[in-house]
């Protein structure tokens, strides 16, 4: 009974703070947020979650960051593979999307550009756009990455309100798909 | 058979007690990371820019490497905190927070306030004496009203480009800041 209450009690918590889902994290496909976690009053797991995150959380009126480490197929992030991320974004006054390791480290080329900035990226005509995350070489807007091992990636909309609910758009975010992968 | 299931169900509802116990003195027991590593730059009553965040170095705050930043920490129980400044014509952004990292205010350029960065920040019993007129404050000042004594202010502000961020960490460093003595 002990091991199955110290598995349950502590799995369940890691659980929670790790991921979120069903604890207070919303999810738009591959990615996730913390919504309330620049809230003035977070309820008990945000506020758990930014107590052992560690992180400057935005707050609620300076934008919103979601995280994906998987791809839109539920497949981990691999710095192995060539990442398509294909779309549009919430508006928001801008965004940055930046590659890190799952500690947080910027894993993109050193001497080069560390994120994606909204405001320079190439755009198709009807405003979408095709960014590529990969250490090999890509079109379009390509951002070359480093290393071996997973990774996550961070989108964060500044100026936002598209999830305050006060908006008349359905958010959406851009999906991450999966292209070649090197052996 | 019945008993197994019993301990069992015991040992599951024994694990959500501990479950909510370990979520909710999470923020009290575990010492928050984000302030620990605030408190151990220098940055009680004077802003502080952080480094630029470069590929292949930790960045425990989770910095966007796209921003610069500025951190100032108060101690209101020596008086309110006030941050002043003049920031360049770009987005920028300011949030308070608290000891457990929780933002207790923030706001960005957009709301109406321009350039001017002029945020007052009151504990309580400073909130009550500035109701009752005992306390001299500018005109014009962001008043904030937090429930901490122990707080710190962070400025995001967003180069159009890497190359000018030298010039807008510069005027992050100009901000003032600091607490008025009551």
């Amino acid at each position: 009974m002990i091991a199955v209450a110290l598995v349950v009690g502590f799995g369940l918590s890691w659980y929670a703070l790790s991921d979120g889902r069903f604890f207070g994290a919303i999810d738009v496909g591959p990615w996730s947020a913390w919504r309330d976690a620049g809230s003035p009053t977070p309820d008990p797991y945000t506020r758990a979650f930014v107590s052992r995150n560690g992180a400057l959380q935005l707050g609620a009126s300076e934008g919103l960051q979601f995280v994906a480490s998987a791809d839109s197929d539920g497949q981990r992030l691999d710095r192995s593979c060539r990442y398509r991320i294909d779309g549009t974004t919430p508006v928001a006054t801008f965004w940055t999307l930046v590659p890190t390791a799952p500690d947080g480290t910027p894993i993109a080329r050193p001497g080069g550009p560390a994120a994606f900035n909204s405001a320079r990226i190439a755009r198709a005509s009807d405003g979408s756009m095709q960014l590529y995350v990969s250490r090999a070489l890509s079109p379009y807007n390509w951002l070359e990455i480093t290393g071996d091992g997973p990774f996550v990636l961070a989108l964060t909309l500044y100026d936002t309100s598209s999830f305050a609910g006060v908006g008349p758009t359905v958010a959406t975010l851009p999906s991450i798909i999966r292209e070649a992968c090197a052996s | 058979m019945t008993r197994t299931v019993l301990w069992l169900l015991a040992g599951v509802v024994l694990g959500g007690v501990i479950h909510l116990a370990v979520i909710l003195s999470l923020p009290s027991l575990a010492a928050n990371a984000a302030w620990a590593r605030v408190e151990a730059l220098d940055a009680l009553g004077k802003p502080v820019v952080l480094p630029t965040v470069v590929p292949g170095e930790p960045n425990a705050l989770h910095l966007d490497p796209e921003l610069a930043y500025a951190v100032c920490r108060m101690d209101l129980r020596q008086g309110a905190g006030v941050v002043r400044g003049v920031l360049p014509l770009a987005f920028w952004s300011v949030a308070v927070y608290g000891r457990t990292g929780t933002i207790l205010y923030s706001t960005t350029n957009r709301d109406g306030i321009g350039q001017n960065l002029e945020l007052g920040i009151f504990n309580q019993a400073q909130t009550r004496l500035l109701a009752q007129q005992q306390l001299d404050i500018a005109e014009g000042l962001l008043i904030v009203e937090s429930r901490d004594d122990d707080v710190f202010v962070v400025i995001r502000l967003a180069p159009p480009h890497q190359a000018m961020r030298k010039r807008y960490e510069a005027a992050l460093q100009k901000i003032s800041c600091g607490t008025i003595p009551a």
